[in-house]
């Protein structure tokens, strides 16, 4: 998946459909235990339509706008090992298609979901039952070994909770990257034989050695496995690293409703983006939601890819508007610039939004949004450009010519340029009533009956004088200075 | 087991220089084994002066006395004497064992391996008692690890502050945890 970012261009939103789409190709071939691709068609199909969903509302910035660092998104380092339940009592049908298979899908959605997270995530996989816990394979952050691990595995046995877990517990000990935290993934399918002391305990030593816990409690119901497992998660969970999920049989898929419990967005500020978007796609068909009231209408938990690159492609608009405006006010004489910012910056919104048409070209259902969506992009992005010269005219001098030269743009911009024009003859007016003000100043005379006129205040006090002669001075400076300049031009 | 006394007044003779080892301390990269609330092993390493604020407090989960501290180094360093505050009310550490250089300690390991040092361990609140090292074993330090097995008999031990002092050399060994080292955020690689 990491190889086929590197082809790409250096465009946020391009890296991140690529992703996207490499997911959507990896996941049938490496489908090898179902002939049914129930899950992998879904996701991409559902999520497909939930981006373009999204993007409709994304447009158009919220006002509580703000940008959260890349970092905040959910990046723990992290070494799994997920322990697969492959007693007898796995045979049973009430899961779609059997329990085991459905287990397997789950596990394959996980481990997916981790290494995607993080690509230094590390996952590995133990079965329970049989024999005694065997490790599959110890953690490691290659999904196609892990994925071939779990290919022909037997069901049978009685599974042994306890000695799985801390087998697991010994695999996660000698992890090779000793910075990842913890994480036991326990499939607690088969009736729970153990005592809940004994489970308790397991559970304190777990937390001692910093050991997370996640529980996916399914499969047989003797009444005490609820509150055993729930005392095991009370033991083991400090400060809520640890989740249980109770997923009770019948036409649910098991991993659809996983992917929308709290093992996949409990994690820190939520799972990644494939298993989240796959999330929300459950999610929006069950509640006909969205995504919510996020910046850009895209949940940065769902998809960070996109919320991303709309983020950095907003922040380089929002950019390049202000180096525009910033330029355009310092140059006194701005009006062929002001033209000129103008006319780039529509140019800009363009090559921003062209991007986002180039990507979705190439997904079949987003088109006729997108051209509705193009148009709101440019009609925003020219609304901000009006406003952007608008400010921009202070001090200029703008004339009919320069109207003329870009009124044929756009009706926005000569809009823009009118209001920058009425701006700047307001900005002259007030110029000139402070130059009144200084010249009324300047005339002593004028002075001095304002101030005998004032209570209390003697012209001829000796103070009230000085002050008049300093007026007059800096006047007759302020003249010096005007007509020195006028000699050296 | 060797300790020594602070007689004079501190903040005259200016003991804070010989507790240098303080900047030398990768803080962020510091992690322990049995805490009770999440990240409060960094708030007990400050600098000398302020070991005596009994506001940090690195307490062991209720029931379990036990304690793991891994602290990591910025450089080698050369450990001269450990200052250890503990609780009050028997919350206090009783002993404390150290191992250096190993990022793998955890309860099992620090129960089955031997330590490069043990310490008895006295009530020291008020920050009186150093606790001298073996010097010539705690050349080269990149990390230290202190196990706390045992306390004065409370149901949690609580620790205030751990302090170290000796010389930090400006060498950093490979064992060193480079964990100052930036993040990459591997969605920033351009293409």
């Amino acid at each position: 998946m990491i190889e086929n970012v590197g082809k790409n261009s250096s465009n946020p939103l391009l890296h991140s459909s690529k992703l996207f789409f490499s997911v959507r190709q990896s996941c049938p071939k490496n489908r090898v235990s179902r002939t049914k691709t129930h899950n992998c068609r879904s996701f991409s199909s559902s999520e497909a339509s939930l981006r373009s969903d999204r993007l409709c509302a994304s447009i158009a910035p919220s006002p509580s706008f703000q940008f959260p660092s890349p970092a905040s998104a959910n990046m723990v380092l992290e070494a799994t090992m997920v322990c697969m339940d492959n007693s007898e009592w796995m045979r049973n049908g009430d899961y779609v298609p059997t329990r085991f298979q459905a287990q397997a899908d789950a596990i394959n959605l996980i481990c997916g979901a981790k290494t995607q997270s993080n690509p230094e995530n590390t996952v590995g996989v133990l079965t329970m039952a049989g024999k005694g816990p065997r490790v599959l394979i110890t953690p490691t952050n290659d999904l196609g070994k892990i994925l071939q691990a779990l290919h022909g595995l037997e069901v049978g046995g009685e599974m042994s909770m306890i000695s799985g877990v801390q087998v697991a517990q010994l695999a996660l000990k000698h992890r090779q990257n000793k910075h990842q935290r913890q994480r036991i993934v326990l499939f607690a399918g088969s009736p729970v034989l153990s005592e809940k002391k004994t489970l308790e305990s397991m559970g304190k030593k777990l937390k001692k050695n910093n050991v997370a816990l996640d529980i996916v409690s399914f499969g047989e119901d003797d009444g005490e496995k609820v509150e055993k497992l729930e005392a095991l998660l009370n033991a083991v969970n400090s400060n809520d690293n640890s989740h249980i999920v109770h997923i009770p049989g019948g036409d649910r898929v098991l991993s659809d409703v996983l992917i929308s419990s709290s093992i996949f967005t409990g994690d820190g500020e939520g799972g990644s983006g494939f298993a989240a978007a796959a999330a929300a796609s459950a999610a929006a068909a069950a509640v006909g939601g969205g995504g919510g009231a996020y910046d850009f209408g895209v949940d940065p938990n769902l998809d960070p890819e996109l919320a991303l690159a709309l983020r950095v492609s907003m922040e380089e608009e929002r950019a390049r508007q202000e180096a525009a405006m910033k330029r355009s006010a310092e140059d006194s004489t701005a009006k062929g610039q002001q033209a000129g910012e103008s006319s780039s910056v529509p140019d800009v919104a363009m090559s921003d939004a062209a991007p986002v048409k180039i990507t979705d070209k190439s997904s079949d259902m987003m088109i006729d949004d997108d051209t509705a969506l193009l148009e709101q992009a440019l009609a925003m992005s020219m609304a901000e450009a009006a406003q952007a010269a608008a400010a921009a005219g202070g001090g200029a001098a703008v004339t009919d010519t320069s109207m003329a030269e870009s009124g044929g743009d756009d009706q926005d911009l000569a809009y823009a340029l009118q209001m920058s024009m009425q701006e700047a003859a307001a900005a002259a007016t007030a110029a000139q009533g402070s130059a009144d003000v200084n010249q009324v100043l300047g005339d002593q005379s004028f002075v001095s009956s304002v101030l005998s006129s004032l209570p209390g205040v003697d012209p001829n006090d000796p103070s009230v004088r000085d002050v008049l002669a300093s007026l007059q001075a800096e006047e007759e400076e302020k003249n010096e200075d005007q007509a020195g300049k006028d000699k050296s031009k | 087991m060797a300790s020594c006394l602070h007689q004079h007044d501190c903040e005259e003779h200016e003991c804070a220089g010989d507790w240098s080892l303080f900047k030398n301390i990768d803080i962020p990269g510091v992690t322990a084994l049995n805490e009770a609330i999440e990240e409060s092993a960094k708030s007990v390493f400050k600098p000398w002066e302020q070991r005596l604020d009994l506001s940090t407090v690195l307490a062991s989960n209720d029931d379990d006395p036990e304690l793991i501290v891994f602290i990591p180094f910025t450089t080698d360093v050369k450990i001269k004497s450990i200052c250890i505050i503990g609780g009050v009310d028997g919350s206090s550490p009783s002993k404390m064992r150290a191992f250096l250089n190993r990022e793998d300690i955890d309860f099992s390991q620090a129960n089955d391996l031997t330590p490069i040092q043990e310490w008895e361990l006295a009530e020291n609140i008020r920050g009186e008692l150093e606790y001298t090292t073996k010097y010539a074993k705690f050349q080269g330090v990149a990390s230290v690890t202190l196990h706390f097995p045992q306390n004065f008999g409370a149901n949690a031990t609580r620790l205030h502050y751990i302090g170290f002092r000796g010389e930090a050399t400006k060498v950093r060994s490979l064992l060193s945890r480079p964990s100052s080292l930036i993040r990459v955020d591997w969605r920033n690689f351009p293409s």
